[in-house]
């Protein structure tokens, strides 16, 4: 019954964070003259995304869900999501829907720079009803044509070949349009190159990833790996995010060495699953490192790809591994399989408990953590809190409720162990 | 020498609690009112009970604080949830207890506990005060009666209205409705009441039903409350005159447990 005062949740971050925020920054400070035929600009989603086609088309690649995120970080996503409201849309749309559509009414402005109009929409993740909808919106806003890229749900742990078949021939039919619509020729050659710049990222992601192994964990799997997530989805093909990762895994060797942890004392070990309250981030990671609470392991950042559990573009199998790669997002999967992710995760990364953050927002992530909650305490046999809040609306996060349920929850952690040191609670 | 003499203030949404006990013996409890100054309706609640058990502050040796105001007991030396001291305090009165609902101002919860009152799992009801002695409230002004009323009135209800629990606001609606067809206000009593034990069922299937039940909080004092949570459990849930206190009881003891401890007291308030 007892947390520790603790800093800021961030104070034991280093290098790491710090490039991080340079490669945020000087990727919004390209987006500002990007656009129109010569630096065209595409947008897609994080899930199964095909940046590395675009990039070898010259593409400048944006993520409007990394944008909205971002604006939600940074406490700008309310004004956004009220005018969209004006428009009509409803409460309970997704908020990253709703800030988009209100940012780009507003002239796509945002703190951290003006985002700019779409020249080609891929729809690269077509698990979600809401985003060709929201593509189809901001088709009509910018003017933008859209192309669907249509991934089907993976029902087993190994995709059909009939699957890869499928998404194969789609790509070659988007490599003809993307051809048609620069006036480039596809060249092999460069996917190939770049193909090779992902897996080299993807190799120091996952390798970051797996850090939480340790015991103490040197890392946060998921407060600190939201922050890294943004090279693999967003830079990925390019030597910047190849080599922001070695610098990020010699930064954990530092740590281990100075003994520089997350948590000053790892007292739970938590397996973290469901999309981050980004309007209420600090807080909502402060109310777990108050308790020495640090995630070992965490679902989330896996959506743009499990490249933890093997997966790597493969430059020899270009457009067979971009297939794959897109079958494979965490979202992606159907809930067997994801339980059983979650499931491996528990017990490789050896946690004391699951920590389930469901957001408003979004059904096609959150449907179904309810009956996961069950599944982790019955047939895992390990506890589960299940919050609520949102994403990107500030308006869904009641902390006093959120922290009763969490404090209340790790008190009963603590029961378990018999553990009751003193002190006073935060 | 004496066991020490401890304070459990459970400040909630809508009143604060006290109890003081030593050695496992109440001394004395109070129940009052909670307004906009949490820090002072705290303060007044220790003093009542301190009161009615002819004690002073001077005589605690430890005090702990629950409830949603427990960071306003300002004057305590340890702040721990109301789920753990509903769990602790329903274990002491009720030593068998198994599942705990407590249903409060603003929240209804379903707590499984163990054989020493610890909590095993627990399930909330979640930003709405649909099912909650809030929703009683504002159903008994519908209706004009005190929320107080409520329980004895639906112990003569002949033929149950049906009432929605989903929202609160929808629920006042339907009373009105029915008001307006002439229906027998009892029977819409027990109709909410009936309602709420419902809404509750769906909170205590998350943690799962066990034997035996010890109902809290405010709405236990509600007799007609209590047989329609019996009739929707099929079972007979334990009530105590002081059902209302397991909170501020359970905060006590864990006082206690602290008081009895090497280095307790140490603590600054």
């Amino acid at each position: 019954m007892s947390a520790t005062a603790t800093p800021t949740p961030g104070a034991f971050l280093g290098s790491g964070r710090e490039r991080q925020k340079q490669l945020v920054d000087e990727y919004y400070a390209r987006l500002q003259t990007a656009g129109g035929p010569k630096n065209p600009v595409a947008y897609a989603f994080v899930g199964g995304n095909l940046t590395e086609i675009l990039r070898a088309f010259g593409y400048e690649v944006v993520f409007p869900e990394i944008v909205a995120l971002n604006c939600a970080i940074k406490h700008e996503s309310l004004p956004n999501i009220l005018n969209a409201e004006a428009m009509g849309y409803g409460l309970d749309i997704c908020g990253y829907v709703k800030n988009d559509i209100g940012m780009h009414m507003n002239g796509g402005q945002t703190s951290f720079g003006r985002i700019p109009k779409a020249d080609l929409l891929v729809c690269s993740f077509s698990g979600c009803y809401v985003y060709v909808k929201w593509w189809e919106a901001l088709a009509e806003i910018h003017g933008a044509p859209m192309v669907t890229f249509d991934v089907p749900y993976m029902r087993t742990e190994k995709p059909y070949k009939e699957d890869i078949e499928y998404l194969v021939a789609q790509l070659r039919e988007f490599i003809a349009t993307l051809e048609k619509k620069t006036g480039r020729s596809f060249d092999m050659a460069e996917l190939k190159r770049t193909l090779a710049h992902s897996r080299r990222a993807e190799e120091g992601w996952a390798k970051f990833l797996q850090r939480g192994l340790a015991r103490p964990s040197p890392i946060e799997a998921y407060f600190e790996a939201v922050f890294y997530m943004f090279p693999i989805n967003v830079l990925r093909g390019t030597p910047e995010a190849a080599d922001f990762y070695e610098l990020v895994n010699k930064e954990i060797d530092e740590r281990i060495r100075e003994g520089r942890y997350p948590v000053p004392e790892e007292r739970f070990r938590l397996l973290l699953e469901g999309v981050p309250p980004y309007p209420h981030y600090r807080t909502f990671w402060d109310f777990f490192k108050k308790w020495g609470a640090v995630s070992a392991v965490a679902t989330y950042p896996k959506v743009g790809g499990l490249f933890d559990l093997g997966f790597r573009h493969d430059p020899s199998r270009p457009l067979e591994s971009i297939a794959e790669y897109s079958l494979g997002a965490y979202v992606n999967q159907s809930w067997q399989m994801r339980r059983k992710i979650i499931a491996d995760y528990a017990k490789d990364y050896n946690v004391d408990a699951v920590v389930i953050h469901g957001i408003k927002s979004c059904r096609s992530f959150t449907a179904g953590q309810g009956d996961l909650r069950e599944y982790v305490t019955k047939e895992l046999g390990l506890p589960a809190l299940y919050i609520e809040s949102d994403h990107e609306d500030p308006r869904y996060f009641a902390a006093a409720q959120i922290k009763n349920r969490m404090d209340a929850f790790f008190e009963s952690l603590e029961h378990r162990r018999k553990v009751a040191p003193m002190g006073r609670l935060p | 020498m004496a066991a020490p003499i401890v304070a459990g203030v459970d400040v909630g949404s809508t009143t604060a609690k006290c109890a003081i006990l030593q050695d496992g013996r109440i001394l004395g409890t109070s129940l009052s009112p909670v307004g906009v100054d949490i820090v002072r309706d705290a303060e007044r609640s220790l003093d009542a009970a301190l009161v009615e058990a002819h004690l002073t502050r001077k005589d605690l040796a430890f005090i702990a604080g629950t409830g949603y105001g427990r960071y306003k007991v300002r004057f305590g030396q340890l702040v721990i949830t109301e789920i753990s001291c509903h769990a602790k305090g329903a274990v002491f009165l009720f030593p068998k207890t198994r599942l705990v609902v407590d249903i409060g101002g603003q929240d209804t919860k379903a707590i499984r506990v163990n054989a020493s009152g610890e909590v095993v799992d627990f399930a909330m009801n979640d930003k709405c005060a649909a099912g909650t002695g809030r929703f009683l409230d504002v159903c008994a002004g519908a209706l004009g009666y005190d929320v107080s009323e409520l329980g004895a009135l639906s112990l003569a209800a002949r033929k149950p209205m049906k009432v929605t629990s989903t929202c609160t606001v929808f629920a006042e609606s339907e009373v009105q409705s029915y008001l307006a067809r002439g229906k027998d206000p009892k029977d819409i009593i027990a109709g909410l009441h009936a309602s709420i034990a419902n809404r509750s069922l769906s909170l205590i299937q998350r943690v799962g039903i066990e034997e035996e039940v010890t109902f809290t909080g405010g709405v236990s004092r509600n007799e007609g409350m209590v047989q329609a949570l019996n009739a929707r459990l099929g079972t007979k849930v334990n009530v105590n005159p002081l059902s209302q206190h397991i909170g501020a009881i359970g905060a006590a003891l864990f006082a206690a447990e602290r008081a009895a401890a090497p280095d307790a007291g140490k603590v600054a308030a």
